[in-house]
């Protein structure tokens, strides 16, 4: 069996069919349920990120808030505006003392605070203190070329914070910082007095963004609102352009989310704005949100495909249930075509097959009613063709021919033996000729003539007879030997009766699809009652007369159909017309099959 | 019929097998098993600030490219036989790259070749060896920061001058393509003669002796370059000694807090620096790549650059000279 015939079994294609449909269907739930799950991931991931990223505003805030508090106590400090207002000192004493002061104020604000590298107080009279009495001045350094310095005298008495930067001020140290400066003066504000710092140790911050890792590979970075970097884990490559961040949309945007579009490296970023200026930014690496995607997508597939197995097996077993009783009406069927009609398939339970099962019992049983009754037609058309060939060789009529056949000898007359014995001879030959049922009209009618010149040699004057048959249906065919009984009837019954000479007169007639021959005889006639009971199969029964007729009748109808056959008319005294009518045909043996 | 039960089966499954790689192809094999690489640098001392920002840039290219890395370091940059032995345990350790910054330029080639016979990716850092084996070579072009380092000399001197160099050890490929470079541009002009290149066995209490005892045997000197931290720091403190600060230009390398304070002091005109946290980031990346099989290049420079006390706090430079290293 070929690949081709086997798609096309009901079976095949029923599993296929139900296999793709399983498929394509876990296919799209699995892929749609993975992608929900994974946005449910990914946003959990970003509501944590976004969380995170708020903790450590919220972080940096305090801080900021802690030095920006530093900045109210000492702006508002009458000893250190006393100290920075004045320019001379009574006393180096009191100069000193004034210091002492304000330094105790600023190591009072370092108590505790390991984040903050120092605070200082830069007077524009030259003056510095810190809170960290072992600090001095890098004489090698110009306090206004730095930006923290020149922010604060720009901001006039706002904080300004610096970006995370090298604090190169004091001496032998370059610690990272983030700087809180403000401009100190008056408490009228008329006089500017000096510059607050205070530093924030930028590795505390440092260690707080570094030990944020967002899944594997993200990180934490922040920008001021112009766009520089004040913390990035990786700012060198960023400097040198290895890596790039998208600040623009940073920028862009307050708070919220947004996905930079860079296939499998798409990251994103969370962006959270913080009161000084700053943006925190989350980056996180889309494709590792999602933690276990792997096995996440290992295990749908896996699912997927224990589903598509299961329903494979379960499609194959109902697509056999299915196709098992097909199957098996298909070997019935079989038996069938052998030609064993004895069978009845069993019924099954499944509606459409089994209205299937039903049909072909009734079927079968209908050939086999139809076979029985071609049997028995056939076996009734072979009688009649005997009773045919039966009226044909009439005894009697052979008899009173070769009665008279002798008669004409006797008495001499050798030529009309002749004629005689030629013409029985020929009608013989023309009856028993190749056993076919259907012969031409011409044969017919060269048989129905022999016939009647032995007749009319016999009946002499008393008998004559006309043919008048049109060229046109020579050729058609008909049953043999059906003019003779009728012949035969119109002489016997009708002519020889009757005094005078008779005629006997056959005639032809067509119609588009029929044809009729009609035989005429001006003999005794019948009467209405002999008429009626002519064709009905009783007068068979009865001896001699009709029995011929009947059976050409019979004939007729078992060969071109029931509408076909003889009909007579009759009137008594005058003469009888029988006619023959049957379907036009130039097949030679239709009537047989 | 079972014979077409089989032919069935058989399609269904090829089928299934074809979704089922399909679905896995379209996603990605993103479930890389991490690498592991081998980082050989030339010394584990922690003073030395310029292989922390390296070893720093190492383990940043690690977390990203989810790399397993492991640093060793010789003892120093003079112990060649240590860093041999280094190189063998990381053979036997069998990692699929090894990054090695050489400390010697002849010594380590025969390792080397065995490091590339065992199949393992092998990636210079830094420092090179006289030799084409290696995959690719992550450095920056010494030759160009000696010449840039000439340059920043020529900017400094007008007039007559006597030019010495201080280099750490001998047969480090990167020492030695710096004298190069910097003899490239200052050799050949008329007013400008160059002294002997000195070679202070890798300590920097020998390169401000030698400097010390340049200056005082040489009083016209007026241009010393220190090829590396260490000499360039050395010399520093010899010329803030003797108060020559106005007379002698110093052109240093690399970058550390002592030469800081020589830039802000006037003490050192400029030191050309390298970006060793690219170095160290480019070869981890560079090493990944080449297992993965991706093409790379032979030569990655990482570039150089010069820092004068003008441009010493400019925000881009500042995360360069001054790291966060051990914070």
């Amino acid at each position: 069996m070929s690949i081709f015939s086997r798609l096309r079994s009901i079976q095949t294609n029923m599993v296929l069919s139900s296999v793709l449909l399983i498929l394509m269907t876990i296919m799209i739930v699995s892929v749609i349920s993975y992608y929900l799950t994974k946005d449910a991931v990914q946003s959990k991931a970003q509501e944590y990120t976004t969380e995170l990223v708020k903790q450590i505003n919220n972080n940096i805030k305090s801080y900021v808030n802690g030095m920006n508090y530093m900045s109210d106590l000492v702006a508002g400090n009458p000893f250190v505006q006393d100290y920075l207002s004045k320019e001379t000192f009574a006393s180096l004493k009191q100069e000193k003392e004034s210091k002492e002061s304000i330094s105790t104020l600023l190591e009072s604000m370092l108590v505790s605070r390991t984040d903050i590298t120092s605070v200082n107080v830069f007077g524009y009279n030259g003056q510095f203190v810190s809170g960290r009495k072992e600090l001095e001045l890098n004489p090698y350094i110009d306090l206004t070329s730095l930006n923290w310095y020149r922010n604060a005298q720009e901001a006039h008495g706002q904080s300004v914070i610096s970006p995370s930067h090298i604090q190169p001020v004091f001496k032998d140290r370059y610690p990272w910082v983030v700087s809180l400066s403000r401009e100190l003066s008056s408490r009228d504000g008329s006089k500017k007095l000096g510059v607050f710092l205070v530093d924030l140790n930028f590795s505390v911050m440092n260690d707080m963004f570094k030990d944020v890792r967002l899944g594997q590979r993200g990180y934490l970075f922040i920008v001021d609102s112009s766009g520089k970097i004040v913390y990035h884990p990786q700012q060198q490559l960023i400097y040198s352009k290895l890596k790039y961040e998208m600040i623009d949309r940073v920028l862009e945007i307050k708070n919220g989310t947004f996905t930079s579009n860079e296939g499998s490296n798409s990251r994103m970023y969370t962006v959270q704005e913080s009161d000084f200026g700053w943006k925190i930014v989350g980056v996180s690496y889309v494709n590792e949100l999602v933690s276990n995607q792997n096995e996440m997508r290992l295990s749908y597939v896996g699912l997927g495909f224990i589903c598509i197995v299961i329903a494979i097996i379960i499609s194959f077993f109902l697509s056999q249930r299915v196709s098992q009783p097909i199957k098996q009406l298909q070997s019935y069927m079989k038996e069938v075509e052998k030609g064993n009609f004895d069978i009845h398939v069993p019924v099954p339970k499944t509606t459409e097959v089994g209205r299937l099962a039903r049909a072909f019992n009734i079927m079968v049983g209908k050939i086999k009613e139809l076979m029985n009754q071609v049997v028995s037609d056939q076996e009734q058309k072979r009688k009649s063709e005997m009773n045919a060939l039966q009226a044909q060789i009439n005894p009697h009529f052979l008899y009173n021919t070769l009665d008279s056949i002798v008669w004409m000898a006797e008495s001499n007359k050798s030529k009309e033996v002749v004629l005689m014995t030629s013409a029985l001879a020929k009608l013989f030959r023309a009856s028993i000729s190749k056993g076919e049922e259907l012969v031409s009209i011409r044969t017919e009618i060269e048989h129905i003539t022999n016939y009647l010149m032995i007749q009319k040699m016999r009946y002499k004057n008393k008998l004559d007879y006309q043919i008048e048959i049109s060229d046109s249906v020579w050729d058609y065919k008909t049953i043999k030997v059906i003019l003779q009984p009728i012949v035969e009837n119109a002489i016997y019954h009708g002519i020889k009766m009757k005094h005078g000479p008779g005629l006997i007169r056959i005639a032809s007639e067509e119609t588009e699809t029929d044809i009729h021959l009609f035989i005429e005889d001006n003999g005794n006639g019948m009467d209405e009652e002999k008429l009626r009971t002519l064709l009905l199969p009783i007068s068979r029964s009865e001896a001699g007369r009709g029995v011929g007729v009947q059976n050409v009748h019979e004939r007729l109808k078992l060969y071109f159909g029931p509408q076909y056959g003889l009909t007579y008319k009759s009137t008594l005294g005058v003469g009888t017309t029988v006619y023959i009518r049957f379907p036009k045909s130039l097949q030679s043996s239709e009537g047989e099959k | 019929m079972p014979w077409r039960h089989k032919w069935f089966i058989g399609a269904i499954i090829v089928l299934l097998v074809v979704v089922a790689g399909l679905v896995y192809w379209s996603e990605g094999f993103s479930n890389k098993k991490p690498l592991n690489v081998t980082v050989i640098i030339k010394s584990h001392d922690a003073s030395i600030e310029f292989w922390q920002v390296l070893v720093d840039g190492v383990h940043e290219a690690a977390q990203e490219f989810d790399t397993k890395v492991e640093v060793w370091g010789a003892r120093d940059e003079t112990d060649v036989e240590g860093q041999i032995a280094l190189v063998e345990k990381a053979i036997v350790n069998r990692p699929d790259a090894i990054v090695l910054a050489a400390t010697d330029f002849d010594r380590l080639i025969p390792i080397c070749n065995k490091v590339v016979a065992k199949g393992i990716k092998l990636i210079i850092l830094d420092s090179g060896i006289n030799s084409n084996i290696a995959q690719s070579i992550v450095s920056t072009d010494n030759f160009k920061a000696g010449q840039e380092a000439g340059q920043a000399m020529l900017q400094e001197i007008k007039g007559p001058a006597k030019i010495g160099i201080l280099s750490y050890v001998k047969n480090a490929a990167s020492h030695i393509d710096r004298e190069k470079g910097a003899r490239d541009v200052l050799s050949g002009l008329p007013y400008i003669e160059m002294l002997d290149t000195y070679f202070v066995e890798g300590s920097e209490q020998k390169a401000y002796l030698k400097a010390k005892e340049i200056l005082q045997s040489n009083t016209e000197v007026l241009g010393i370059i220190g090829l590396n931290e260490p000499t360039s720091v050395g010399a520093g403190r010899a010329i803030r000694e003797l108060g020559m600060k106005d007379k002698v230009k110093l052109i240093g390398f690399d970058s550390s807090v002592n030469e800081i304070k020589l830039l802000d002091e006037g003490v050192m005109k400029a030191t050309v620096i390298q970006r060793p946290f690219q170095m160290g980031y480019l070869s981890v990346k560079t090493a990944v790549e080449a297992v993965r099989g991706k093409k790379i290049q032979k030569q990655i420079d990482t570039g150089s650059l010069v820092i004068t006390k003008e441009n010493m706090y400019e925000e881009e430079n500042q995360k360069l000279l001054f790291p966060f290293v051990g914070k």
